[in-house]
């Protein structure tokens, strides 16, 4: 191999190549730490939320009237929304889970003042909570008839409710969280009835996510959304009767933000998938560039060293030595910036991780990323450096 | 050894056809130094690309070294190139970023031979052509003569039966081109069969042998007889003196 003649041939001729292999070093840097960035948007979009969220829709309906009882109104409209066909289960719900609108809330494992509280997120449900949301019930059981507290203040009390697995290890670590009770930030407390696996809650880039207790509920107001559940594939067959259900009961209400939930999931999601689709732009247009750039680079090589390749070829070279001759010149300038690129990948994760959270890169990232670099290379090579090979041996005394 | 039998060359473009070679046929000895001389554009360079097998020839056929060579493939002729054949150009043709040792490298690395054996056949050629203090300049650095010298040195690194030179003289001014031509001449005395294109008759008039074409044509001998094949003729001292 001609290590030896290139490299030092390359160090009279340096600017190109420089150019080159500090434009791969910082594609390969930038486009490693972009796809990790993409790969964990990805995973947060993609992540489980215990919930059924693809067969699940949601609409607010607010009554307009002073006369309007909650309790009747509510159940009246669920008993409506039941008939529809292809209808698994129904809820009120204060808030849409994921839609980023929620009731926050802490509680604690104990009554005294001075005990830690845990931030959560609460939904005020209806009996067949667990069903319509699809949640996993691990512990306990679900709302019963009994369990329903149809308020007459915002104040009064809540005997009983359900949380989620995290809820639960947060505020009490032994494990022992079933039929324990919780109190609310006035010290009442409310027994924990049951657990589900898992459930997200309003805001998602929260870090307490997962913290949600629901609470079966329905508080004296003319405004609530009604969660409905339907057998898969169903939502927008059930979507576009649930007005006439609804103004079936009462036509004096407005009805508001009827979608599906996985619509309002992707509204929640937007900013992620924006980053990551941004980010991918920014990681193919780098690449393009590269790979354009070691192309112009190769073929300005091969136009420049026309009577070279000429003159090698009559002196002896095959056409596969001058094509071995650029690919190897070519990889040397690519592994100089695989090698410059790999430090600074680590730079730039590194102060992502001190200025921004990030977390340590995926070691996978950078091998693949060092192997797709190498492919581009050659790839972008390849053209070049065949045309050199197709240079005749004439060009040697047919050229001044 | 180099045996040229009605041998014609055509260049064909869209629009015109070129006979740059015709009827051509020629046979030149182991050991003879030839002169192919005649004016711009009636086929020198032609022949020699032919004859070196930088270009394959339209018809006719062609023997170098007892070979057939039309027949042979790409890969083939580049061997040959590489073992049986040195190059020398008008304009030098050293590859500008590499110093001399490793120009006169570039054909020793294709031939395979380990670095011990490359380096010893550099050195030796390059003392050859008396360049050896020379060895880690760049061809800008050096002056035309110098520069040919080293195009030399490539040429003879590989110990090839047979030179061909194209104009080498063509690029240097008198002193210089004398200089080359001793070496060549000594070179051949050494028994290196040589072909020298040129087309200025007075360098001709010194080399053992001339042949003459016209329009793609070889003319009648314009010398009667060649001396004897390797005589030496007191140009060799010439070549130190660069
Ligand atoms: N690649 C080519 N394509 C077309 N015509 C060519 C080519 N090379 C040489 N010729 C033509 O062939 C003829 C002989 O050229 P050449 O052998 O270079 O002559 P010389 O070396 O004697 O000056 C000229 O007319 C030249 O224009
Ligand atoms: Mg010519």
């Amino acid at each position: 191999m001609e290590f030896g003649p290139i490299w030092r041939a390359a160090r009279r001729n340096k600017t190109g190549p420089v150019l080159i292999a500090v434009q791969i070093a910082l594609t390969l840097a930038v486009v490693v730490n972009a796809v990790f960035i993409i790969q964990q948007r990805i995973e947060k979009i993609t992540r489980d939320n215990g919930m059924d969220v693809d067969n699940i829709l949601s609409v607010n309906s607010a009554v307009i009237g002073q006369d309007f009882k909650a309790e009747l109104g509510v159940r009246e409209d669920l008993r409506a929304l039941r008939t529809i066909p292809g209808v698994i289960a129904v809820s009120a719900s204060q808030h849409v889970p994921l839609s980023g609108s929620g009731w926050g809330t802490e509680f604690a494992a104990s009554p005294e003042s001075g005990a830690p509280r845990v931030n959560g997120v609460q939904y005020m449900m209806t009996t067949d909570a667990i069903q319509t949301l699809g949640v996993e019930l691990v512990a306990g059981r679900e709302f019963a008839e009994e369990d329903m507290v149809y308020a007459e203040n915002f104040s009064d009390p809540q005997p009983s409710l359900i949380i989620t697995q995290a809820y639960a290890d947060e505020l009490f670590p032994d494990g022992d969280a079933l039929g324990q009770p919780l109190y609310d930030g006035l010290g009442r407390p409310s027994t924990i009835i049951g657990i589900v696996r898992r459930m997200h809650g309003a805001w998602v880039g929260w870090d307490k996510l997962s913290h949600v207790a629901l609470l079966p509920r329905v508080m004296p107001s003319n405004s609530t959304h009604y969660l409905i559940r339907t057998e898969p594939g169903l939502v927008n067959q059930t979507l576009a009767q649930v007005e006439a259900a609804l103004f079936g009961v009462n036509d004096q209400r407005v009805l508001q933000e009827l979608r599906p939930m996985t619509e309002t999931k992707d509204r929640s999601y937007q900013g992620d998938r924006g980053m990551a689709v941004l980010l991918g732009v920014v990681t193919l247009l780098m690449v393009s560039v590269t790979g354009v750039g070691i192309i112009g680079l190769a073929s300005f090589a091969v136009r420049q060293r026309f009577k070279q390749i000429g003159t090698r070829r009559a002196v002896g070279a095959r056409r596969r030595d001058i094509l071995r001759y650029f690919l190897l010149e070519n990889w040397m300038i690519t592994t100089a910036g695989v090698v410059l690129g790999t430090l600074a990948a680590l730079g730039i994760n590194y102060w992502l991780m001190t200025a921004y959270d990030l977390e340590r890169l995926d070691p996978l990232l950078l091998p693949v990323g060092i192997l797709v670099i190498w492919a581009l290379g050659l790839l972008a090579v390849a053209g070049p450096a065949r045309r050199a090979a197709g240079i005749s041996p004439a060009i040697a005394t047919r050229t001044i | 050894m180099l045996e040229m039998h009605s041998v014609s060359k055509v260049y064909r473009t869209d629009t015109v056809e070129t006979h740059a070679l015709r009827d051509f046929s020629l046979q030149v000895e182991e050991g003879e130094f030839v002169a192919v001389t005649g004016p711009s554009g009636s086929g020198k360079t032609t022949f020699l690309n032919i004859a070196g097998l930088l270009e394959e020839l339209s018809d006719g056929a062609y023997h170098l070294d007892g070979e057939e060579i039309g027949s042979l493939g790409d890969d083939a002729r580049s061997r040959i190139r590489n073992e049986k054949i040195g190059f020398i150009f008008q304009s030098f043709n050293l590859i500008p970023d590499l110093d001399v040792f490793d120009n006169v490298d570039v054909p020793l690395r294709y031939r395979g031979f380990n670095a011990a054996e490359r380096s010893r056949r550099i050195d030796e050629s390059l003392e050859r052509v008396g360049l050896t203090s020379r060895r880690r300049h760049l061809p800008s650095q050096l002056s035309g003569g110098q520069q040919q010298r080293v195009a030399i040195a490539r040429a003879l690194a590989g110990a090839p039966r047979f030179l061909l030179a194209d104009e080498p003289t063509g690029n240097l001014d008198s002193e210089m081109a004398e200089a080359v031509l001793g070496l060549l001449n000594e070179i051949n005395a050494a028994g290196t069969t040589i072909v020298m294109v040129t087309h200025d008759p007075d360098l001709a008039r010194r080399v053992p042998r001339n042949v003459h074409v016209l329009d793609g044509r070889l003319q009648a001998p314009a010398q009667p007889e060649a001396p004897p094949i390797g005589a030496p003729n007191g140009l060799g001292a010439a070549a130190m003196s660069l």
